[in-house]
C-alpha cells in the first residue's frame, strides 16, 4: 500500500515538474519564433509601406528605415508589472492601467498596456520583482534595478535588445544615450544589449535648512561641520519648530544610513553629507593612497565621523528616533524639522507639503558642510532603475517606441489632452528618466538667462530639452523679482499650481546644485562581484548594526575596529581583491 | 478497519481534502531542492546544478544563523507561554464576574485588536512609544530617563511577546469561554454545598475541567514554534535590534528576495522546517500522554 502511495506520488511529482520546464522552454523558443514574425508583421503594415513582402528577413528589415513614431497596423499588446503609489490620485475614475496617456498610447500608436500585476512602489514592487523573477513568471516588460538585472542576465531571461533598439529607437532617444557615455555599455553583456537604463539623475546631497529661522535668529548658513552644529543647537534651543524640535533629522525605519553602490542615486533623508565632510566614503569602494580598491565603511574616516555623530546623537543635535521613526519625511511636512539633506530635487517631495502648512517655510539648499580642506564631497551617483524586456515578449520593439514615445512623441492632441497637468510614472507605463547628460544645467542656466532676458523662448532647444522649453513658458507668471534670488517669497505659489514645484524644484535647489563646486568621488564596483553574491547580506547586516548602535550610543566607537576585522575575515578581503580587479 | 466495507465511501470523503493537501502542501516541498542548488530561475529549480550541500555548509559558518535560531526559539517560545497563561487567566477572571452584559462588551473589545492587520498595530506600537510619544511623556512626568524602547535590543523582544500577547489574548480566550460553559454547573452546586469556597471551587473544579484543553493548545502550538511571527517583527524592527530580533523569516526574507540568494535563504528555511517536524511529533507524543490526545 506504501509503496504504492509512493510510487504514484513520484510519477505525479516528475510529471508535473517536467510539464512546468517543458513550459518554460517550450514558451522561450516558441514565442521566439512568433517574435520575429509579428515584428514583420507590423514592419511591413505600417512602418515601411514600401517594403516588398520578403520584409520579415532581419537583414533587409535592419536598413529600412522605420519611423519611430509610427501607429501599429494592428493594437500591439504588452503586459508589464507595475508600481503604483497608493496616494495617487487620477482625474474622475482613471487608473494606472486605464487613464489619459494610457489611452492617448492606444489611440495613437496602437499600442495596449496590460498589467498582469500592481505593486505599491518601494519594497512592496522590489518584492514582486524579485518574485516574479525567482518563478520565471515574467511580464513582457518591467522596470528593475540593478541586482535584479544582473540577476535576470544570469538567468537568461532577458530579450536581447540590440537590433529593436538600432532599428525602433528615435534618434533623440539615440542621442540621450550618446551624451550619456558608458551607459548602454553597462547593460551590454557578451554583446546583447539586455535593459534600457535611466540617465544619471545629478545628485549630491545638499543641506537643506529653513533660512526664515535662520534669519531670525541672525545666523549665517553653515560652511564647516562645526557650523552646522551650531546651527541646529540655536534651532532647538529656540523651540524654532515647537517643544519637540528635530535637530537634524536622519534616517526612517528601515532605511539606510548613508547611499551605497548598490543603491546609489539616493542620498534623500541620510548622514552621507556628514560622513563626506569627514572625507569618509562608507557604502562604496575607493582608492586608497597606493591606489588599492578599499571598501569606504572600513577606513579611519569612517570611523572618525561615527565617532563625531555620536558625540552628535548624544547632545540630541541628530533626530533622537533616528532609524526608528515610521516617517522622517513627516517630520518636515509638520514643521519640527529645520535642517535635513537631500539632493536638489528634494524640493519636489516632502518641501511642498511643507510650504502647504506654512507658506512662508523658506527652505534652501547649501553645498555644505565642506570638509577640513575645505572642498565639498560627494559619490558620484549612478542611475538605478532599468526597463528589461523578457525573451518570452513578442513585441519588443513596442516597449523601445514606448521609451521614445514617452519623451518625444507628444503631438498637439497630447498637449491638449494633458493640458496643465505634468505626466508622471502614474500615467505613465515604463516611465524612466532619460535626458541629456546636461540637462540639468541647461535648464536651470537657461531659465535664469530667460528671466534675465538674454535668452527668448525660440532660443531654447526643443528638442533635446523640452522640459526647459516647457518650464519657460510657465516661469514668467511664477517667478517674481529679483529674479537672482530664490527665496519661497519671490515664488508666486498660486498663480500656476501645476508648474509651481517643478520650477521651485529647479530654481531653488537645481541652481545650488548647478553652481557647487562638487568634488566627485566614484565607486570602483558597480554591482554585486561573485564573492558579494553570497556574502554581503551577512557583511551589510554587520555594517548597519554596528554603525547605527555606534551612533546611538549602544556600543562604544572601538567597536568599529571590531567591526572591521570581522568584515575582512567573513569575506570581506576576498571581495576586496575581486574588486581590485575591477579597477 | 474494524468492520468489512467500511473503508471504501469514507476513503471516498477523504479525496477533496487529499487532492487540496497535495498541490498546496505537498507538491510545492519540491521547491526545497533549491537548497541543493546553485538555482537560476530562467532554467527553473530541476535544471539548476547541484551543488550538494554548500548552502548549508555556508549556513553553519555564519555566525547569524545560530544568532537566529536561537531569537526565533526565545521568542516564539515566550509567545506560546504568553498566548496561553493570559487568555487562561483572563477567562477565568471574566468567567467569576456574574453581569452578562459587561463580560459580553469586554469580550467584544478585547478580540478586536485580533483582527487589525500588523502594519497598523506596529504603527500604533511605534506611536506610543516614540520619543515624545505618551509612554515617555508618562515616565519624564514620572521623573524617569526618556528612552527609546524600539532601538534597545535588550528590551525589544519584551515588546515583541508583548504587543503579540496583547492583540491575541481576547481571540484565544474564546476557546477557554467555551470550555468553560461546557462544565457542568451541578458540580458547583454539589460543592456549595458542601461549603466550597469560590476560590475552592475554581481550584478543584474549574481549573481540572479546562485543564485538558489548555494542554491540548499549549501542545499544538509547539509545532508552530518556529514562526516567530514575521509580520510584526518586520514592521517593528531596525538594525540596532537585529542582534535579539532578528529571526529566521526576517533574515530568510533579507536574504532571499532583497539579495536574492536563493538557495541559501531555502536552506536556511528548510532547517525551520525540519526542527518544526521534530517538534511536531514531540508534541503529538506528548499531547497523547497528557491529554490523551490523538489522530490515529
Amino acid at each position: 500500500m506504501r509503496k504504492g502511495i509512493l510510487t504514484a506520488m513520484s510519477v505525479l511529482l516528475v510529471s508535473a515538474s517536467l510539464a512546468a520546464c517543458g513550459g518554460n522552454n517550450g514558451g522561450n523558443g516558441g514565442n521566439g519564433e512568433t517574435q520575429n514574425g509579428n515584428a514583420a508583421a507590423s514592419n511591413n503594415g505600417n512602418a515601411a509601406p514600401a517594403a516588398n513582402n520578403g520584409g520579415g528577413s532581419e537583414n533587409t528589415a535592419a536598413e529600412e528605415v522605420v519611423d519611430p513614431f509610427a501607429k501599429f497596423a494592428e493594437p500591439v499588446e504588452v503586459s508589464i508589472g507595475r508600481a503604483i503609489d497608493p496616494n495617487y490620485k487620477f482625474d474622475g475614475t482613471d487608473t494606472a492601467e486605464d487613464n489619459v496617456y494610457t489611452r492617448w498610447l492606444k489611440d495613437k500608436f496602437n499600442i495596449v498596456v496590460k498589467h498582469s500585476w500592481e505593486a505599491a512602489q518601494g519594497p512592496d514592487y522590489q518584492q514582486k520583482v524579485s518574485l516574479a523573477i525567482s518563478s520565471n513568471d515574467l511580464p513582457d516588460a518591467m522596470v528593475v534595478n540593478e541586482t535584479q538585472l544582473r540577476q535576470m542576465v544570469k538567468a537568461g531571461q532577458l530579450a536581447d535588445l540590440n537590433e529593436v533598439y538600432e532599428k525602433y529607437a528615435s534618434p533623440e532617444l539615440k542621442a540621450v544615450y550618446d551624451s550619456n557615455p558608458g551607459l548602454l555599455d553597462g547593460v551590454t553583456f557578451d554583446g546583447k544589449l539586455y535593459a534600457l537604463p535611466e540617465t544619471t539623475l545629478p545628485s549630491a546631497p545638499l543641506t537643506w535648512i529653513r533660512k526664515d529661522w535662520l534669519d531670525k535668529l541672525g545666523l549665517q548658513p553653515p560652511k564647516s561641520l562645526q557650523d552646522l552644529e551650531t546651527i541646529a543647537k540655536a534651532f532647538i534651543d529656540n523651540k524654532m519648530g515647537g517643544a519637540n524640535t528635530v535637530g537634524i533629522v536622519g534616517t526612517q525605519q528601515g532605511g539606510t544610513l548613508y547611499s551605497t553602490f548598490l543603491n546609489s542615486t539616493d542620498h534623500w533623508y541620510n548622514f552621507s553629507s556628514l560622513f563626506f565632510a569627514n572625507d569618509a566614503y562608507p557604502g562604496i569602494w575607493v582608492k586608497d593612497k597606493d591606489g588599492n580598491a578599499v571598501y569606504g565603511s572600513t577606513t579611519p574616516e569612517t570611523k572618525q565621523a561615527l565617532g563625531m555623530m555620536r558625540d552628535w546623537y548624544a547632545k540630541g543635535i541628530l533626530d533622537k528616533e533616528l532609524g526608528v521613526r515610521k516617517s522622517t519625511a513627516e517630520v518636515v511636512a509638520s514643521g519640527q524639522a529645520g535642517i535635513f539633506f537631500g539632493p536638489w530635487w528634494s524640493a519636489y517631495n516632502n518641501i511642498p507639503d511643507n510650504i502647504k502648512n506654512d507658506p512662508k517655510a523658506n527652505w534652501r539648499p547649501y553645498a555644505a558642510p565642506l570638509d577640513a580642506a575645505g572642498k565639498f564631497n560627494s559619490n558620484q551617483a549612478t542611475g538605478s532603475s532599468y526597463i528589461v524586456v523578457s525573451k518570452s515578449a513578442k513585441h519588443p520593439e513596442a516597449v523601445i517606441k514606448m521609451t521614445s514615445i514617452h519623451k518625444w512623441g507628444k503631438d498637439d492632441e497630447f498637449n491638449k489632452l494633458t493640458a496643465g497637468k505634468q505626466m508622471t510614472s502614474q500615467e505613465v507605463p515604463l516611465f524612466l528618466i532619460l535626458g541629456a547628460g546636461d540637462q540639468l544645467e541647461y535648464a536651470v542656466n537657461s531659465l535664469r538667462n530667460y528671466l534675465k532676458g538674454e535668452m527668448k523662448l525660440e532660443d531654447f532647444d526643443q528638442v533635446n530639452y523640452g522640459w526647459a522649453y516647457e518650464m519657460a513658458k510657465h516661469v514668467d507668471k511664477i517667478k517674481k523679482e529679483p529674479f537672482d534670488s530664490y527665496d519661497i517669497e519671490t515664488f508666486d505659489q498660486a498663480a500656476d499650481p501645476g508648474f509651481f514645484t517643478h520650477i521651485y524644484a529647479h530654481l531653488n535647489g537645481g541652481s545650488t546644485f548647478v553652481d557647487a563646486d562638487i568634488n566627485w568621488v566614484r565607486s570602483i564596483a558597480t554591482a554585486q562581484t561573485k564573492t558579494m553574491e553570497s556574502r554581503w547580506t551577512n557583511l551589510k547586516k554587520l555594517e548597519d548594526e554596528t554603525f547605527l548602535k555606534i551612533i546611538m550610543g549602544s556600543e562604544e566607537l572601538d567597536a568599529f575596529d571590531t567591526f572591521v576585522q570581522k568584515w575582512k575575515d567573513q569575506g570581506g578581503d576576498k571581495i576586496t581583491e575581486e574588486v581590485n580587479e575591477l579597477k | 478497519m474494524r468492520t468489512k466495507g467500511f473503508a471504501k465511501h469514507y476513503v471516498l470523503m477523504l479525496l477533496p481534502g487529499l487532492i487540496w493537501l497535495f498541490f498546496y502542501n505537498l507538491f510545492p516541498m519540491y521547491g526545497i531542492l533549491t537548497a541543493f542548488k546553485d538555482f537560476n530561475p530562467g532554467v527553473g529549480i530541476l535544471k539548476s546544478p547541484w551543488i550538494g550541500l554548500e548552502n548549508f555548509r555556508y549556513m553553519f559558518e555564519l555566525d547569524d544563523s545560530k544568532l537566529i535560531f536561537r531569537n526565533t526559539i526565545f521568542i516564539a517560545f515566550a509567545k506560546m507561554v504568553g498566548n496561553l497563561i493570559v487568555p487562561l487567566t483572563f477567562a477565568l477572571m471574566l468567567n467569576e464576574v456574574k453581569n452578562k452584559l459587561f463580560t459580553r462588551t469586554v469580550q467584544t473589545a478585547v478580540y478586536l485588536p485580533h483582527f487589525l492587520s500588523w502594519v497598523i498595530v506596529a504603527g500604533m506600537m511605534l506611536d506610543i512609544f516614540s520619543y515624545n510619544g505618551p509612554v515617555n511623556q508618562a515616565l519624564a512626568a514620572l521623573g524617569f530617563e526618556k528612552g527609546l524602547f524600539f532601538a534597545d535590543a535588550g528590551i525589544f523582544p519584551a515588546l515583541i511577546v508583548g504587543s503579540d500577547v496583547w492583540k491575541e489574548f481576547g481571540f484565544n480566550a474564546i476557546i477557554f469561554f467555551a470550555a468553560l460553559t461546557s462544565i457542568n454547573p451541578e458540580m458547583y452546586e454539589a460543592a456549595a454545598i458542601d461549603g466550597a469556597s469560590q476560590w475552592k471551587r475554581l481550584i478543584h473544579i474549574t481549573l481540572p475541567s479546562i485543564l485538558p484543553v489548555a494542554v491540548l493548545l499549549a501542545t499544538l502550538s509547539m509545532g508552530n514554534i518556529l514562526n516567530a511571527g514575521f509580520d510584526q517583527i518586520f514592521n517593528l524592527y531596525n538594525p540596532t535590534v537585529y542582534s535579539t530580533g532578528d529571526i529566521i523569516d526576517t533574515w530568510v526574507y533579507r536574504a532571499g528576495l532583497i539579495d536574492m540568494q536563493y538557495g541559501l535563504a531555502t536552506a536556511v528555511g528548510l532547517l525551520k522546517s525540519v526542527v518544526g517536524f521534530f517538534l511536531i511529533s514531540v508534541s503529538y507524543v506528548l499531547a497523547y500522554r497528557f491529554a490523551n490526545y490523538r489522530i490515529f
